[in-house]
């Protein structure tokens, strides 16, 4: 096995490990789209080692699939990015709070009828 | 030899990179750590024999994304009260061996993908073997625009689709969105600017004229565009507009308009659809691409319906 890939691989599952225990630990918004994007990177450095990059050009299939990842990633990070604007703007907070979420739906929901 | 141990440590930077990002105590840092992850990652890129990746990692996923994230985090700081000083972590704990356990996973899957026999006829190999019918040379673009150009096509859409949708939930305009232009005034300023705007454009239709034959393409070239508008606006030359142009209107949807428009007129013509009938149909639909992405990263950025030029 090529020790090159091992190390990628490797590496992938660490990325991908510490990215989701940050995710569940996040109370901030913003520190969860980080470590999403984090696990994100994760996969895409397996797919890509998967794919043969350890010994040479990898296959273009994956490489093209990891290139519209990275593109669909930046998509949803900016959509989640206004989310989060609007979400501060309804409950003055940026954190993570089930009961607030359900409160500032409510009254944003009473306030347009 | 050398080889592996450039890996080692680049792997080592990697994962130190993501467990800051987790780790730092102040939101601004972890952000940074990010951005330097996104770096590192690049150079993984290129050691995996992938520069394509490497300069979409470096353009798109360290650079606007970087942008994105400081912009709003800004935002969020002028327009709401200051909940940085909170608790940043929660106690979970089974936060800890979730995450283990899903680490495990990725090892296991990895472990035994790769002891797996080469299988002969992949979509890939096949892609490598017909790459002449084409007409480009580079087979990620190859793949991109010749042989997967659904995927393509739906990528714009999802672009699209997040625009949209980041307009829709943005009920109100606030003309001072943008971060405070505190450098506009200073002369090196302009000197600067009119250095490395019109290099950015120079590097991004580089990009795309490239992407046939070596790494490049519209996404790389569209993420340096975008990165010389993020400059404009940061330096106060754009600013929000309160309307969309209609040029602007045009300009996001011109990549997924032109690039349907030729799928369907081939398909109209007998062909399957989407089957671009040559390079320049290739340039073309990559042109118009192009010039979407960087328009959307740019509104995206600056969270407005349109730009003006600053008075």
């Amino acid at each position: 096995m090529n020790p090159t890939a091992v190390i990628y691989v490797l590496t992938a599952a660490a990325i991908f490990g510490i990215g989701l225990y940050g995710l569940l630990v996040s109370r901030q918004i913003l520190r969860q789209l980080l470590t999403i994007n984090l696990m994100g990177g994760g996969i895409f450095l397996l797919l890509i080692t998967l794919g043969g990059g350890a010994e040479g050009p990898p296959d273009p299939v994956p490489q093209a699939m990891v290139l519209t990842g990275i593109v669909i990633a930046v998509s949803a990070t900016a959509f989640a990015l206004a989310l989060l604007l609007r979400w501060q703007e309804l409950s003055g907070s940026s954190e993570v709070d089930g009961d607030a979420v359900t409160d500032a739906v409510t009254d944003a929901l009473d306030d347009d009828e | 030899m050398i080889g592996l141990a450039i890996d080692s440590v680049l792997a080592l930077g990697i994962v130190w990179m993501a467990l800051q990002t987790v780790r730092s105590d102040s939101l601004f840092q972890a952000m940074l750590m990010f951005i330097v992850f996104g770096l590192l990652m690049s150079l993984a890129w290129a050691r995996l024999h992938a520069p394509d990746l490497a300069l979409a990692e470096a353009a798109i996923g360290a650079g606007i994304t970087g942008a994105l994230l400081l912009v709003t985090w800004r935002r969020l700081q002028v327009h709401g009260p200051d909940d940085s000083n909170g608790p940043r972590l929660m106690t979970r704990w089974l936060a800890l061996p979730i995450a283990c356990a899903s680490a495990l996973l990725v090892i296991i899957i990895g472990w035994t993908a790769l002891q797996l026999p080469a299988v002969p006829g992949t979509a890939g190999e096949l892609t490598l073997q017909r790459l002449e019918d084409i007409g480009v040379s580079n087979p990620v673009t190859g793949v991109l625009l010749g042989f997967r150009a659904y995927d393509t096509l739906m990528e714009m859409a999802v672009l699209l689709a997040a625009w949209l949708g980041a307009r829709a939930v943005a009920t109100e305009f606030r003309p001072g969105v943008l971060p405070g232009p505190a450098h506009a005034e200073v002369p090196l300023v302009g000197a600067l600017l009119s250095l490395v705007v019109p290099i950015s454009i120079l590097v991004a239709v580089y990009l795309l004229q490239a992407g046939g034959s070596a790494p490049g393409g519209a996404f790389q070239g569209g993420a340096v565009l975008a990165a010389g508008g993020v400059l404009l606006c940061l330096t106060g030359r754009l600013e929000a507009a309160a309307q969309a142009s209609a040029l602007e209107r045009v300009g996001v949807i011109l990549g997924l308009a032109v690039f349907s428009l030729t799928g369907l007129i081939v398909m109209a013509t007998g062909g399957p659809m989407l089957a671009l009938p040559g390079v320049w149909a290739i340039y073309l639909v990559e042109t118009a691409l192009l010039l979407s992405i960087a328009l959307t990263l740019v509104l995206l950025f600056a969270a407005a319906p349109g730009l003006r030029r600053a008075p």
